[in-house]
């Protein structure tokens, strides 16, 4: 299951989070490490230089894109290398939504089509859809073009 | 993405002012979703609102339930626009809002509309939408448009549908099981993520028909997979065959195997991994099954991807516990990685090489982990330490440098847990290698002269008493110890004052100079500190002269209390001080929870220090105490094992029964421990009633039932048998739970006066060789072999037969005698055609009992054996011999 998707911006405020079977409980904890995590080992990171942890159990996945960090976190089935395959989609989308590397700005511009994205992406902890351009039509109520 | 200059710093301009949900508020924005009441429905308008309430949502923001089904009814009037990108945002708003059941209704129809709708994509989203929200009663309405779904020539109405399923497979399962030819048809789909989701369904459907997952991965392993997701899956799928089926005993061959081997070549390098830790994880694989996987993870580790890097250390590492010797090829590449900027790797690296680092790489990779410790967290320098205390007890030779890297690192800062881990390790390493005992108790006095953990500071005071005073010179650390009493805070002072007046009793030729400093106490400022001080003063005797301490004395003040500290505990809190005084015999000695706290036991760590236990007994000590509180056994002598617990039913089952075996010299004890799954049954007069036809030597002697048998609540029947003194007898008794049943009213707690005779077949139990050794290493084998001597030395040959490895046939052996492997060479290095093996135990009567194994393959697989045994008596030399030649 993939626990959380977690966009912060480059001080670590949080832009979207979207949690699946985490108790209410242990969010925040989430939050915090989650964030604390970007702020010790983000620093000088390339753009989707994909970096790795795990905790326990529960692995995670994280890098940059543009002025926001993502934080994917999964357990079991989803280990670091189908988490690397979830943020990878994830951060092809969002590049895709905002047309570049976002900044803040643009990214808080398209946050809506972003949630949309992340709803075609994800479905309560599945990974659902991976092609970017199916989804950019998905979004849009338009079929798969292959299809 | 090459942009033009000018535009870049437009767009700059545009960012720096505000954000387009700065001052967001919530109320504001709900105040602004009335514009969904609105006649002329304005679709851009309410999508910024919904945009804004996704906003609230993903930041953590709550709406109450009044706000929720006021913007949740709102919602639903957005299904009226016909503007498709709203009605998308009305799919998602609708699934973040989660309406309760009886809000579902109003938007049911709506949804039910777009699910039979021509538009695909409505299908598509108002099938995720609705089993999102709906429950057991709506699906059965709509089961007949999922199935239609999922078999739909559009992928993405199909992988909604399919995704759906496996949600709703937790809830509703009975109903998706319906749905399994439609699944079976979609696994069969051209579309790779169909493909997918239809076999995780398919597979979650089928989980429990062992046949029809077979089937499934025969008729898959020889089809294509279109997606690299689905392969892993597949992968997964096969493992699980594999641990289930037995490997073809002609040829040797495993099923599936080529398959496995094959995915190590994919284009995918997530199905590389997947296949290569699917190898690895198999049920004893050879080397041969283990080279190709370890050869593709080597390869990774030299990745540009951290992601790659860490998921092949994380690999090798677990391999390394298994099968260290397989992962030495890789050692050179790991070292590398020590110094890898992600610390994880770092930390999985260094734990690895620990484990498989021999022991004359020990000190070089000790200078290199001390550069990394200062850089990585504590969650990290705690998995390092306990790799560290393995290795430690595996190449006791090596304590000097390993015992002088945790002392250094004890000094440097932490937080608590850290510390406590690496005092856990010294104190393990103290109890373990005789050799360390002296140098390791002096790092811990150091640590407490500049210790900010009372608990730490307390619990090693404890522990120098038990040790201190049995080394060769007790009073070095005598200072140490007072100086806490001087510096330290009441709880520490108190621990002081204690291991001091322990160093007095038990070492009397220091005990004038401990009461004076035992006099000084009587002056703290601390109740607690001063009785204790005026307690030893008055029993210690003497009055201060070098003569002996009364063995009475020793055991009222030191001695262990004969009570559970867990029912003391509950005693004392039910004890009014109004009425006499409390009597420590009044407290119950039973032990009421003792199962479940031993399988809690055997799946924790050893913790180090000697600490009175917190709970009840887990160690021979306290069963020994156990078996001596009850008359029938107290005349059996002294306790020389007790076993493990042994399961004798399986899990899950009414009646949840373990028995430990505890060994007498001239006796055997089964102690049966006993819990009710059932709420609704009570049980009485709880026995076992034990059948030792095929075990001629006993004869039982004494059954002690159970008055009682709660439910949840575990109890103990014993049952005694006498065997012959000193002759590690061996058999089999088959076992029946017999008690009285009586029901339970479950609204009152209370049991009907009247129950019923019931019995339980439990499995058979049997008492071997190995219960009769105990385990216990010695820190330099070669010592103690040539201290031994040849008087009582026994050699012989013996042909063990074809085996699967050499590997298994040590194995074989080491379980049959039961005795501790030494110096690590119970670790078989791949492709060896020969091996020794070093032993070590303690024999029925105390007898101390060293083994030589020397193993060689004598053709392909037929594996011979050369048995020497050295011993403190000719007979168990002997008797060692025969072990093996009727084993």
């Amino acid at each position: 299951m993939i626990l959380a998707v977690l966009f912060a911006n480059s001080e670590g405020n949080i832009l979207v989070e979207r949690f699946n079977g985490v108790p209410a409980e242990e969010r925040l904890h989430w939050r915090s490490f989650l964030v604390k995590l970007g702020a010790d080992n983000l620093k000088g990171v390339k753009n989707e230089e994909l970096l790795v942890a795990s905790h326990k159990s529960v692995y995670i996945v994280y890098t940059v894109l543009g002025d926001v960090s993502v934080y994917v976190v999964g357990k079991d089935e989803y280990d670091e290398l189908a988490l690397a395959e979830v943020i990878f989609v994830i951060t092809s989308a969002v590049k895709d939504v905002c047309g570049k590397l976002p900044t803040e700005r643009l990214f808080l511009d398209k946050y809506g089509r972003i949630c949309l994205t992340l709803d075609a992406i994800i479905w309560k902890g599945y990974l659902e859809n991976t092609d970017k351009d199916r989804i950019r039509r998905l979004v849009r109520l338009k079929s798969p073009t292959e299809f | 993405m090459a942009q033009p200059l000018v535009k870049k710093d437009d767009d700059r301009d545009d960012e720096v002012d505000y954000s387009p949900f700065l001052g967001i508020e919530k109320g504001a924005v709900l105040q602004e979703a009335r514009v969904f009441n609105d006649p002329q429905l304005d679709p851009r308008r309410c999508s910024q609102v919904i945009t804004k309430l996704l906003y609230l949502l993903n930041q953590g923001e709550t709406f109450t339930k009044v706000e929720a089904t006021e913007v949740f009814f709102a919602v639903t009037k957005l299904f009226q626009s016909r503007d498709m990108g709203l009605r998308r945002m009305v799919y998602v708003i609708i699934k973040e809002l989660s309406p309760s059941a009886d809000e579902v209704i109003i938007v049911t129809s709506s949804l039910m509309k777009d699910m039979t709708s021509k538009t695909d994509m409505y299908r598509a989203n108002a099938i995720r939408v609705l089993c999102r929200i709906t429950d057991g009663t709506l699906l059965t309405q709509i089961e007949r448009y999922l199935k239609q779904a999922i078999v739909d020539k559009n992928p993405v109405v199909a992988s909604a549908a399919l995704v759906s399923g496996i949600h709703l497979l937790q809830t509703n399962p009975e109903i998706v099981k319906r749905w399994s030819n439609e699944v079976q048809e979609a696994v069969q789909s051209r579309a790779a993520l169909v493909q997918f989701h239809a076999l995780a369904l398919l597979h979650q459907i089928r989980q429990n028909d062992r046949l029809a997952v077979n089937k499934l991965v025969s008729s898959l392993t020889r089809g294509s997979v279109r997606s690299p997701l689905a392969q892993c899956l597949l992968i997964r799928y096969t493992s699980q065959v594999i641990r289930e089926s037995t490997n073809d005993t002609q040829t040797g061959d495993r099923p599936f195997y080529d398959f496995l081997e094959g995915c190590l070549r994919h284009k995918a390098e997530m199905v590389i991994f997947e296949a290569a830790r699917a190898i690895t994880e198999l049920n004893g694989v050879t080397s041969r099954e283990l080279t190709p996987a370890i050869t593709v993870l080597q390869l990774f580790l030299s990745s540009s991807k951290p992601v790659l890097r860490f998921a092949a250390v994380r690999t090798l590492n677990k391999v390394a516990m298994s099968h260290p010797m397989a992962v030495t090829n890789c050692n050179i590449d790991m070292e590398s990685l020590i110094s890898d900027q992600n610390r994880s790797i770092a930390t999985l690296a260094i734990t690895t090489l620990l484990k498989t680092g021999n022991e004359s790489s020990v000190d070089r990779l000790m200078k290199q982990i001390t550069n990394f410790m200062s850089d990585i967290a504590d969650e990290f320098k705690i998995v390092v330490v306990d790799a560290i205390r393995s290795l430690c007890l595996k190449f006791p030779l090596k304590h000097r440098s390993l015992m002088n890297f945790l002392s250094n690192i004890l000094r440097e800062e932490g937080g608590f847990e850290y510390k406590k881990a690496i005092v856990d390790s010294i104190v393990i390493l103290i109890r373990d290698i005789p050799e360390a005992k002296e140098s390791g108790l002096l790092h811990l006095c150091e640590f407490i002269e500049d210790c900010e953990f009372t608990y730490l500071s307390t619990q090693i005071l404890h522990f120098l008493g038990i040790e201190g005073p049995k080394t060769s010179d007790p009073s070095k650390y005598i200072r140490y110890i007072y100086n806490r009493v001087h510096l330290e805070n009441a709880t520490v002072r108190a621990g002081a004052v204690s291991t001091l007046a322990k160093f007095g009793a038990m070492v009397d030729g220091l005990k004038p100079r401990i009461f004076v400093l035992l006099r000084r106490c009587l002056f703290d400022n601390d109740d607690e500190v001063r009785d204790r001080a005026t307690l030893y003063l008055n029993t210690l005797g003497g009055d201060g002269a070098v003569v002996e301490t009364d063995e009475g004395v020793k055991e009222f003040l030191f001695g262990s209390l004969d009570v559970p500290l867990v029912n003391l505990e509950n005693s004392l809190k039910n004890y009014d001080p109004s009425e006499k005084a409390f009597d420590i015999n009044s407290v119950p000695k039973d032990v009421k929870t003792q199962p479940l706290a031993e399988k809690k036991a055997t799946s924790k760590k050893p913790t180090g220090l000697g600490a009175p236990p917190p709970g009840p007994p887990s160690t021979v000590d306290a069963y020994e105490k156990l078996l001596s509180s009850i008359p029938e056994f107290a005349s059996f002598g002294k306790l020389f094992k007790s076993s493990a617990p042994v399961e004798l039913t399986e899990a899950e089952t009414e009646y949840a029964v373990n028995v430990v075996k505890h060994i007498f010299d001239g006796h055997v004890v089964f102690q049966y421990n006993c819990t009710n799954t059932i709420p609704e049954q009570l049980l009485e007069n709880v026995t076992v009633i034990v059948d030792a036809s095929e075990a001629e030597e006993f004869a039982e002697v004494a059954s002690k039932p159970l008055r009682q048998l709660p439910y949840d609540s575990p109890g103990q029947t014993f049952v005694a048998f006498e065997k012959p003194e000193g002759v590690s007898a061996v058999g089999k008794f088959s076992n029946m739970l017999r008690f009285i049943v009586k029901e339970v009213d479950p609204s009152t707690g209370e049991a009907e006066d009247d129950g019923v005779e019931d019995e339980y077949q439990l499995e058979d139990l049997e008492l071997v060789a190995a219960d009769y050794m105990l385990k216990v290493g010695v820190s330099n084998f070669r010592n103690a072999w040539e201290s031994m001597g040849v008087d009582f030395e026994r050699v012989d040959e013996y042909g063990l037969g074809p085996r699967d490895s050499l590997a298994e046939a040590v194995n074989a052996v080491i379980n049959l005698l039961g005795m501790q492997p030494c110096e690590g060479t119970e670790v078989v290095p791949p492709n060896s055609r020969s091996h020794t093996c070093l032993l070590s135990g303690v024999y029925l009567g105390n007898v101390k009992v060293l083994v030589r194994l020397q193993f060689g393959l004598d053709g392909p697989k037929d594996v011979a054996m050369k048995l020497a045994v050295r011993s403190e008596d000719e007979t168990v030399s002997d008797t060692i011999h025969e072990i093996v030649a009727s084993g």
